[in-house]
């Protein structure tokens, strides 16, 4: 089941005297039960515009979207209980302290105040519960934040950048909680973030966006895979004469620019190679193919020409 | 966060689709009584009541004795002789023009009513059938504005810290907050109201008793007070809404503030000094009018012209404006501002 289904939705943001602009241009996403579904796009791309229509704060130009099975915006009252978010910066009263700001949510929706402590408890709050939310660190306030979303124990989780603000050590407890919540069978994650190594670490799923639309979408490895070159790196002892010979032998050859390797191009059969060097008593010490990292993959595909 | 990583996590049991009935009301309500700067201003219009009550006290009212209220009396009567003694001058008066009224050139005949024996004591004695009604007209004075802010403040407060967009996660019918917001804060000015009256007239009594005379109340005069109160509610509630409205319009508490400021403090006196005729339809006179026993009598100027000698002469009417007009005028403003608020509310984009 798909707990997130946008369809051919748009969305322009009208401008004092200059041309609309358009946030979200006929996107599609589908993002199914279970697991962390990783949201990239690079700034503009229409993450955070897409966040906000499924949780009823913009209204789309055209399109379907539902969440978890059912329509939005129509039917949101009847989901919004399942769902969590924290999009963008945490919003809280400056002036309650994190403890009080969970209860006022809480009691919005009859949840009791033991799952405020267990909240406050699990971004390790609980101590400073009582202190003004103005008075938090950046990661404090992030983490309230992630202690709000978590308040309902939704189905569906959609973080917009949670890592925001956080130092190395938080980054990496809030990855662990997103990675075990995503694991517990019953929440799907929907994590955007910039950060292409959080997404690489953290999610199995990922769509990118790019000018307003989901460029590429499927499992992380599908998504490198499917921008794979097909290249090998090919590491022998004496570089120069191996260049040589495979030149000489047909094959296209780059240099690595990150070591002393040879990239060999449009191989079809990786032991084509591996007789070309040992007819000449060239012997490999290492032969492997070229993945494409998640970092090359979004750059290309989010710079691609529309 | 060092617990976060080795904590093991349950899988959740779904929160309720339908919230229990209230709740968003009770959270609400918790919102409204947790607001720091709603006790602050609070607490200081109670510092604020004590202090003036305790000033007027001491030096505005007083029990008189027997010897005081002669020695009053004495002097009502020596200003009152000496003045129609003027008067008897210049009745005498050769020059004095004939197509002029005697009592227009001389002034009428003076008595004893025309001074108040009160104004000739160094502190005059707290009258309850005076003193009560008027200052309860103050009193309501006073909760209005403090409901102004507290209606600008309750919802501006969450435009600023954007928390308002934060309970839309919770509650996504935007009418609906809109509708439990206002509930309360209505509900938070009857209370604000009714406190501030039965907390003056609880002084009022103790000040008459003290400090003054209960004497004798003319007749109806608690039907006359309840119901200038009960306006006065209705007053405060208006200007609870009005606050609210345009806190909600412009998103910002100062900015309403300041808002309401301009239009009090200049726009409603540059209509009264530019358009008289408008002046029926300022909020300022309309609250008056709502809350005033038999409503509020105004004099409106029409366009004025140059006489025949080349003086300027300004022309008007007086008109009555009724318990009704002042409540209609004062409603009607009300609602215009809360809807468009909330229709824009229910329509906006939120960021």
């Amino acid at each position: 089941m798909a707990v997130i289904e946008v369809a051919g939705v748009h969305k322009s943001y009208r401008r004092r005297r200059k041309p609309p602009e358009r946030a979200l241009d006929g996107l599609d996403l589908v993002v199914d039960d279970g697991g962390v579904h990783g949201f990239l796009g690079p700034n503009g791309s229409g993450k955070t515009t897409t966040i906000r229509i499924l949780l009823g704060l913009v209204s789309a130009d055209a399109g379907a979207l539902r969440l978890l099975g059912k329509p939005v915006p129509q039917a949101l009252p009847g989901v919004i209980g399942q769902v969590g978010a924290l999009v963008e910066t945490p919003l809280f009263y400056p002036n309650f302290g994190g403890r009080l700001n969970l209860r006022l949510l809480a009691e919005t929706a009859g949840i009791p105040r033991s799952r405020v402590e267990e909240c406050l408890e699990l971004v390790g709050l609980r101590e400073r519960g009582d202190d003004r939310f103005k008075g938090y660190s950046l990661g404090m306030k992030q983490r309230l934040g992630i202690a709000a979303a978590l308040l309902k124990k939704p189905r569906l989780l959609i973080l917009d950048e949670p890592s925001n603000g956080l130092d190395p050590a938080g980054i990496r407890e809030v990855r662990e909680l997103v990675q075990r919540l995503g694991r517990d069978g019953r929440t799907t994650v929907f994590l955007s973030s910039h950060l292409l190594a959080e997404i690489e670490q953290v999610c199995d799923h990922v769509s990118i966006m790019a000018r307003g639309r989901c460029v590429a979408t499927g499992p992380v490895r599908q998504v490198l895979a499917s921008r794979s070159t097909g290249g090998l790196r090919v590491r022998v002892p004496d570089s120069v004469r191996a260049r040589a010979v495979l030149v000489e032998a047909g094959f296209t050859v780059a240099d690595d620019t990150h070591g002393d390797a040879i990239l060999v191009h449009g191989v079809a059969d990786p032991a084509d190679i591996t007789r070309a060097l040992s007819r000449k008593r060239l012997y490999l010490t290492e032969l492997s193919p070229i993945a494409a990292d998640l970092e090359s993959a979004f750059l290309e595909l989010t710079q691609a020409q529309p | 966060m060092t617990d976060l990583a080795t904590e093991t996590v349950t899988p959740p049991a779904a929160a309720p689709d339908d919230p229990p009935r209230g709740s968003l009301l009770r959270a609400e309500i918790h919102r409204f009584r947790s607001r720091r700067f709603i006790q602050v201003v609070i607490a200081l219009a109670l510092v604020g009541y004590a202090l003036i009550i305790a000033l007027a006290s001491a030096t505005e009212f007083g029990k008189t004795t027997p010897e005081q209220l002669a020695a009053a009396e004495r002097n009502v009567a020596e200003i009152v002789e000496e003045q129609n003694r003027f008067r008897e001058q210049c009745l005498r008066e050769p020059n004095r023009p004939a197509d002029v009224p005697t009592d227009m050139f001389c002034g009428p005949p003076n008595t004893a009513e025309n001074f108040p024996v009160e104004q000739f004591l160094d502190k005059a004695p707290f009258v309850l059938a005076d003193n009560l009604p008027a200052g309860a007209i103050a009193v309501a004075a006073a909760s209005a504005v403090l409901a102004f802010v507290l209606g600008a403040t309750f919802v501006g407060a969450e435009w600023s810290s954007r928390s308002m967009i934060a309970l839309l996660f919770w509650e996504p019918r935007r009418f609906k907050v809109m509708r439990v917001k206002l509930g309360v804060l209505t509900g938070a000015a009857v209370v604000l109201a009714l406190i501030g009256q039965a907390l003056w007239w609880g002084t009022a009594l103790g000040m008459a008793h003290y400090l003054g005379r209960t004497g004798t109340l003319p007749k109806d005069f608690y039907a006359d007070l309840l119901g200038q109160q009960g306006r006065s509610v209705l007053l405060v509630v208006f200007t609870a809404l009005l606050g609210f409205g345009l806190s909600n319009l412009v998103r910002n508490t100062g900015a309403a503030l300041g808002i309401g400021f301009v239009y009090f403090a200049i726009v409603e006196n540059a209509v009264r000094a530019i358009r008289g005729s408008w002046q029926e339809w300022l909020l300022t006179d309309n609250a008056v009018a709502l809350v005033l026993n038999g409503g509020n009598r105004i004099f409106l100027f029409d366009e004025g012209f140059v006489d025949e000698q080349g003086s300027y002469v300004e022309s008007g009417r007086e008109i009555l404006l009724t318990n009704l007009h002042g409540g209609l005028v004062l409603g009607v403003a009300t609602a215009v501002l809360v809807a468009v608020g909330v229709l824009l509310f229910q329509r906006r984009d939120l960021h």
